[in-house]
């Protein structure tokens, strides 16, 4: 996959704050990269730089091969971003809205229209085009955020904590979108502070705090780094000591537990394992009553690097 | 269409819809300009512009014959109106009837006197309430009896001196003496005929006293843009930060001049509101909503917030306003204050349309309209650099 965005070495300060301290990242075609953090950890700081609204005080950042800089528009046709406020125009209507900021990107004509119509209806909103945006709910109008990001069919779409204030029903619409827009090949680059998102939608996560990276990788990278490993929990009638030295035998198990009802199992990855180990346990012939599967989250992985909770 | 003219147009489609800028710009002025206009109307309704003034000869020499072909002369230039009075009862009765404000009095002998050398009297009688008309006729006796003292004074010099002609040519001394231009005199008329009448001082004073607040729309939005959010997406878009502010400084001209526009020709005909030549009142329009523009530009840039900017904004608006005489005439009071005045875009806007709604050429505004230009300029610079620096923050 080619790589859509490079970010090397951001440093910016605002007078003794040093909000992002020797920030690299890359993300390629396709790939939604997540930046997780809790607020004031520089996320906001990072996003600004790579969209080109703030210069940093060293580093650079690529998009296609073109070097961003807040005095210069090359490269900004490829950005859709989609900032945190509602950026949108609440006397205008949700048709007119997009309009506007599709003829900032150069769109005019039958282009402009059609593509206006796409975006409403990917976000859902071709019934409301007309109505003006201030009658709408939180969670319209936050779709329709995301929709002008999206209208100039950007190569890098910028999501900055999208779901803030949202209910669950629109949340979860706005996570469905952007699951999708990976499979346009669009690379998004996706802050947030809730680690249920980022485990979610992200493919990488650079985890960050007090303007650091402090570890970057996918999930499970992220796992590995702390130690952590997934526990499979087996309630089952049968010969569970059996059951449980047979297990104990398998590739990527570290440690099996018999207990009266069942067994605990450690191992680096239960989703593989566990066809295994449901079919160890037929072959001896138990059977399972139920299985639970507990995977370290990014939530252990943060407190594990920076001493605190998400949240705090 | 270039990124400034779109979001200009934006803005223009935001302030229609939320009619703010039609209440501001348009209603308001024009009602307080009509309700000035009815309350104060009669406090501007001077005799300035119909100075009417009599002339008592009873000394009927060629040195008081004199006077009267000065005054003759005033008269055929449309300055004042000269009526000739058999006698003092006859013009004592004018002044009552307020037919004439002020009548100059020739007495007896003063030909006489004048040849001879000897004192002699000139009388100004003037209605209190006409005390232009009688400041007029004060100057012009003022200064025919000057001419004939100064000519007094060199006749009986050159005769001290054994050199000098007969006593009798004082009469052909005395008649150039009158005959020649009070300059002062005239100034002093022409000051007077270039006041505005009251419904062009009340729809001037108010077009351009909220003017600052009608053109803040504009400027003052980009403060808006950045609260809301929006502006970091019209930031991010392929266009240069120069087009936002350029955008922003658009709207804020766009909405002045219509402002000014819709104001002027609605008192014209509503108030008979006399602006003068158009393209004399185009320029001064121009020219007076940069100087706004450029003064809500600065204002926008030091402001921490839209609300904050906006309040700023008032206080500079009704400053100026006041200072710059858009109530009442202020520059007519002390000599500081006077001064004080012509550092407002308003003093200069009313001055220059008090040059020419009086009849004068569209260039007479042309002084005027050039200290706005001057400063819409120097401050617009300014603005223009902090705004900059404000959005690469």
């Amino acid at each position: 996959m080619a790589t859509v965005l490079a970010a090397q070495d951001l440093s910016k300060s605002f007078g003794d704050l040093v909000a992002v301290n020797q920030v690299s990242f890359e993300i390629a075609e396709g790939e939604t990269f997540g930046l997780l953090g809790p607020n004031g950890a520089g996320k906001t700081t990072s996003i600004s730089i790579v969209a080109g609204l703030l210069e940093p005080d060293n580093g650079k950042v690529d998009i296609n091969g073109t070097t961003i800089r807040t005095r210069s528009t090359a490269g900004r046709s490829d950005i859709g971003l989609v900032p945190q406020e509602l950026a949108i125009y609440p006397d205008l209507t949700a048709e007119e809205n997009l309009k506007f900021f599709g003829r900032l990107y150069e769109m005019a004509g039958p282009e402009l229209e059609r593509r206006t119509g796409e975006v409403l209806e990917v976000i859902g909103l071709t019934d409301r085009k007309g109505d003006l945006t201030k009658e709408f709910s939180g969670g319209m109008q936050r779709r329709l955020n995301i929709g002008i990001g999206l209208l100039h069919r950007p190569r890098l779409l910028i999501l900055d904590e999208p779901t803030v204030g949202v209910d669950p029903q629109s949340r979860n619409a706005i996570l469905e979108s952007v699951e999708e827009l990976s499979g346009q090949g669009i690379a998004v680059l996706y802050t947030t502070h809730y680690m249920e998102e980022a485990e979610r939608l992200c493919d990488r996560v650079a985890i960050i705090d007090e303007g650091v990276i402090k570890a970057e990788g996918t999930r499970r990278e992220l796992v590995s780094l702390v130690g952590q490993k997934d526990r499979i929990h087996v309630v089952m009638t049968g010969d569970v000591a059996e059951v449980a030295r047979i297990a104990s035998g398998l590739d990527g198990v570290h440690e099996t537990s018999p207990s009266d009802s069942g067994f605990d199992v450690l191992a680096d990855e239960a989703s593989r394992l566990l066809p295994e180990l449901l079919a160890c346990v037929s072959s001896a012939g138990a059977s399972v009553s139920s299985v639970e599967v507990f995977e370290p989250n990014l939530e252990a992985v943060f407190l594990h690097l920076t001493g605190k909770a998400l949240r705090d | 269409m270039s990124a400034a003219t779109r979001i200009a147009g934006k803005d223009l489609k935001l302030r229609l819809r939320d009619r703010s800028a039609f209440i501001i710009g348009i209603i308001t002025p024009l009602a307080l300009a009509y309700i000035f206009h009815l309350v104060f109307g009669n406090v501007f309704a001077s005799e300035t512009l119909d100075l009417q003034i009599g002339l008592v000869d009873l000394d009927g020499t060629e040195v008081s014959r004199s006077l009267g072909e000065v005054l003759s002369e005033i008269e055929s230039q449309g300055i004042l109106e000269v009526t000739d009075f058999d006698d003092a009862d006859a013009a004592d009765t004018a002044v009552e009837d307020g037919d004439v404000g002020a009548y100059i009095l020739l007495g007896a002998g003063l030909g006489d006197a004048a040849i001879q050398g000897s004192p002699f009297t000139i009388e100004v009688v003037g209605d209190v309430d006409a005390q232009t008309t009688t400041q007029v006729a004060t100057s012009i006796a003022s200064e025919f009896g000057s001419g004939i003292g100064r000519a007094q004074l060199s006749v009986a010099t050159a005769v001290h001196l054994g050199q000098g002609p007969p006593p009798t040519d004082v009469v052909t001394w005395g008649e150039e003496a009158a005959q020649r231009p009070p300059a002062y005199i005239f100034s002093d008329i022409s000051a007077e005929t270039r006041q505005l009448d009251a419904s062009t001082f009340f729809a001037a004073g108010m077009a351009v006293f909220f003017l600052l607040f009608t053109v803040q729309f504009g400027v003052l939005g980009l403060l808006e843009e950045e609260e809301n959010g929006t502006l970091s997406r019209l930031l991010a878009a392929p266009i240069g930060r120069r087009s936002v502010v350029l955008g922003k400084a658009l709207i804020s001209f766009s909405l002045g001049v219509i402002s000014m526009t819709v104001l002027i020709v609605a008192t014209h005909f509503l108030m008979e509101a006399q602006w003068g030549p158009p393209l004399g009142v185009a320029v001064l329009v121009v020219a007076g909503v940069l100087a706004a523009t450029s003064i809500m530009g600065l204002i926008a840039s030091v402001g921490k917030s839209a609300e904050g900017a906006a309040n700023l904004g008032a206080i500079v608006a009704v400053t100026l306003g006041m200072l710059g005489g858009t109530f009442f005439p202020i520059g007519q009071g002390n000599d500081v204050l006077s001064r004080l005045t012509y550092i407002t875009p308003h003093a200069w806007f009313m001055r220059g349309l008090s040059e020419i709604s009086g009849g004068g050429e569209w260039t007479a505004a042309l002084p005027s309209a050039g200290a706005l230009f001057l400063i819409a300029f120097v401050l617009g610079l300014a603005a223009w650099s902090l705004l900059q620096r404000r959005l690469s923050r």
